[in-house]
């Protein structure tokens, strides 16, 4: 009955062990186009050259000073543009063997000299604005920043875990991007210790208690500081502070990303230390249990909820969840009266109104009308209703609870695009 | 709107409800209720439950076919619906207008189950009761009213009912029965009323889809079934029950409105 409310398939493997092991070396990584909704790149290295590790391998055709940089240091393999001349993926294959790039000591004790810093390491796609979910402007003032230290599953890694003994970078890196904003720090985290405590006046802890969707940004920000149109506060992820902390304090670029390795095909389920865009075919090739009835594997970069089925780690993601995929259906295994009764449809089945819809969501917003909304692509009322304060992640679960089955993430992208090009 | 649908390894981590489970827990809901209706009015009740599941099946099987669609079994439900409430006697050709109606212009003209603005059952017994006149509904007995508490928990339990809605609507009818007959007429509101409230009243579709919209919502049926009985002493008619749920389910879009915009005002006030 359980599981009929809330209408999530309970997770019953095993959670993952928090311990942090070195991964696989992998060979190849990848800048993805699907973590970067509406952006075209203007490429800054072609097919076959040398890049090292922190050189900028393209930039923000409509933000040239936002620039993107190769995690390793290799050769770019192959560049693959998708439609309207979007990226789809970069490829980089790294060599081991080549020279670190030297530290560059770095000042970051102004505004202007963090901000700078940030554009031209490539930090700044860490940062993520709301409302709309996207790259901020390189000149953008945010009103707050948010910190992201809370897990949004079970499955995904315990950030206390991973920060351990980056603590001080952790705090480095809050200190320099508290910078960016004249507004508060909110270090949103789990109930326990504050890990940002004695890092300033304006640099807060929040706590929120272990529920579903309490470790999504929107979460704190729908309680902390609620925006729209006029009001922006930017996000950012734990691992990605730390990484700027270290950038300050040492000048190394840290690329590196623990991740955790979940689900019921994976032979243990524990945290892994890689590289942002790992091939995740390479990363895994030891770590897959045989599918029950010889099903192929489906990986998933992300949560089961909000992630994709990837062949790379998603830059935003910090979990590998191993599924089975759908054994493949011969084309004789429905027939006559049957293949009426399971036509396949690829419209969204209705909406029916359950109680399991309104617990879906944690935002203070009528459901149904707001769903309703976004089926019919409804963006003025989609904004009334307060879609502004949401991205893709927000209404991951109202997507698996929903009678119709439909992909409101999508849905929701498609409306917020909308209302950006009107802003 | 195409290609919509979630990813298909998202799709089959769902486990929640989908349009063919929410038929499936109505029809177990409704199990206990049509056999109470079989064992009290004997094989002529047979007749109409014959007559109305097969003039439901090819109805969904038209508009099935013409749009494309897989065959839903929703309407089931409303032919079931139907048959508690009519009563053994009526001919068989005025139930299949009757049911033909209700179940075209209340549910399938609108895409089928989810997108109508009525609930199709009481669409069907308005259309029979409006259109023949003289049609008394089979008022419902003691045994009749605890058959139904069982699909009541389950359909409470699955959240296929708003509890709110249900709330709202019994403590108005209790009230008004408080007041025209005093305490000891309560049982017999309750007996009487249960069933359509449960099953046409408590309609997800049909009803208000918004919190604050669920309590006028229930409210507002409340008050309707008080309005329309024209039953004489504390028992509530069926045909109250049935048009209270038509005319508040053309109301529901407005209480929703209202409701809309109180939430957005609210917002406003808290962003300042």
């Amino acid at each position: 009955m359980l599981i009929v409310l809330s209408g999530l398939k309970i997770d019953h493997t095993r959670l993952p062990e928090q311990r942090v092991e070195e991964g696989v070396a992998v060979t190849q990584v990848a800048l993805i186009g699907a973590d970067l909704p509406g952006l075209r790149p203007k490429l800054l290295c072609e097919q076959g050259e040398r890049v090292t590790r922190g050189q900028a391998v393209f930039h923000d055709r409509a933000n040239p000073d936002v620039v993107f940089v190769s995690p390793v240091s290799g050769v770019v393999d192959s560049i693959t543009l998708g439609p309207r001349r979007s990226l789809s993926a970069l490829v980089i294959r790294s060599e081991p063997d080549q020279p670190e790039p030297d530290p560059t000591a770095i000042a970051m004790t102004s505004a202007k000299e963090v901000r700078e810093t940030l554009l031209a390491m490539g930090f700044w796609p860490a940062f993520l604005t709301r409302p709309y979910g996207r790259i901020p402007a390189p000149d953008a003032v945010p009103e707050a920043i948010f910190v992201t230290v809370t897990p949004d599953n079970p499955h995904a890694p315990d950030p206390r875990v991973v920060l351990e003994g980056q603590r001080d970078a952790f705090a480095a890196g809050l200190k320099a991007i508290a910078l960016l904003t004249s507004g508060k720090v909110h270090v949103c985290q789990t109930p326990g210790a504050d890990i940002a405590a004695g890092c300033g006046d304006r640099i807060r802890g929040a706590f929120f208690p272990d529920a579903p969707s309490s470790g999504l940004s929107g979460t704190h920000i729908h309680r902390l500081h609620p925006v729209d149109k006029d009001r922006s506060v930017w996000s950012i992820g734990y691992q990605d502070v730390a990484a700027i902390g270290k950038l300050v304090e040492t000048g190394v670029h840290d690329f590196s990303r623990i991740v955790a390795l979940a689900g019921p095909r994976a032979v243990q389920p524990r945290l892994l230390r890689t590289v942002a865009g790992a091939n995740l075919q390479e990363l895994i090739r030891e770590e897959t249990l045989p599918g029950s009835h010889g099903s192929p594997l489906c990986i998933v970069s992300g949560s089961v909820a909000s992630g994709r089925q990837a062949s790379w780690l998603g830059r935003y993601h910090q979990q590998i969840t191993l599924l089975d995929d759908a054994a493949p259906q011969g084309r004789d295994s429905k027939r006559g009266l049957m293949t009426f009764f399971q036509r396949h449809s690829s419209q969204p089945a209705p909406l029916i109104p359950t109680a399991a819809l309104e617990q879906a969501l944690a935002f203070d917003v009528p459901v149904v009308p707001f769903l309703r909304a976004l089926s019919v692509g409804d963006a003025e009322i989609a904004d009334r209703l307060g879609c502004l304060e949401m991205v893709e992640e927000d209404v991951a679960a109202l997507s698996l609870t929903c009678t119709s089955g439909a992909d409101y993430g999508r849905m929701l992208r498609q409306v917020l695009d909308e209302l950006a090009e009107d802003a | 709107m195409t290609g919509w649908i979630l990813d298909p390894f998202r799709m089959r981590q769902r486990t929640g409800w989908t349009p063919a489970r929410v038929t499936i827990a109505q029809l177990i809901a409704l199990a206990a209720p049509v056999a109470v209706s079989l064992a009290e009015r004997g094989a002529a009740q047979i007749a109409v439950l014959l007559t109305a599941a097969l003039t439901c099946l090819i109805w969904e099987l038209a508009f099935d076919l013409i749009r494309g669609r897989s065959l839903s079994l929703h309407t089931a439900t409303v032919a079931l619906i139907f048959a508690i409430l009519v009563p053994a006697a009526v001919p068989a050709w005025q139930i299949v207008v009757a049911v033909s109606l209700g179940v075209v212009f209340g549910e399938l003209v609108f895409g089928g189950r989810g997108y109508g603005i009525v609930s199709g059952a009481a669409a069907a017994v308005g259309f029979l009761v409006f259109s023949f006149t003289g049609t008394e509904l089979a008022a419902s007995s003691e045994i009749m009213a605890l058959a139904t508490l069982p699909g009541l928990v389950l359909l409470l339990g699955g959240g296929l009912v708003s509890w709110r809605n249900l709330v709202s609507v019994t403590v108005v009818l209790l009230i008004a029965g408080l007041v025209q007959n005093g305490s000891s007429g309560l049982l017999s509101v309750a007996v009487t009323a249960v069933f359509g409230v449960v099953f046409m009243i408590g309609d997800p579709v049909a009803g208000a889809s918004t919190n604050p919209g669920r309590w006028v919502f229930g409210a507002l049926a409340g008050v309707l079934i008080v309005l329309f009985d024209t039953a004489a002493g504390p028992a509530v008619a069926p045909a109250a029950v049935v048009f209270a749920s038509l005319l508040a389910s053309l109301f529901a879009p407005l209480v929703d409105h209202m409701a809309v915009a109180l939430i957005v005002r609210r917002r406003r006030a808290r962003h300042g």
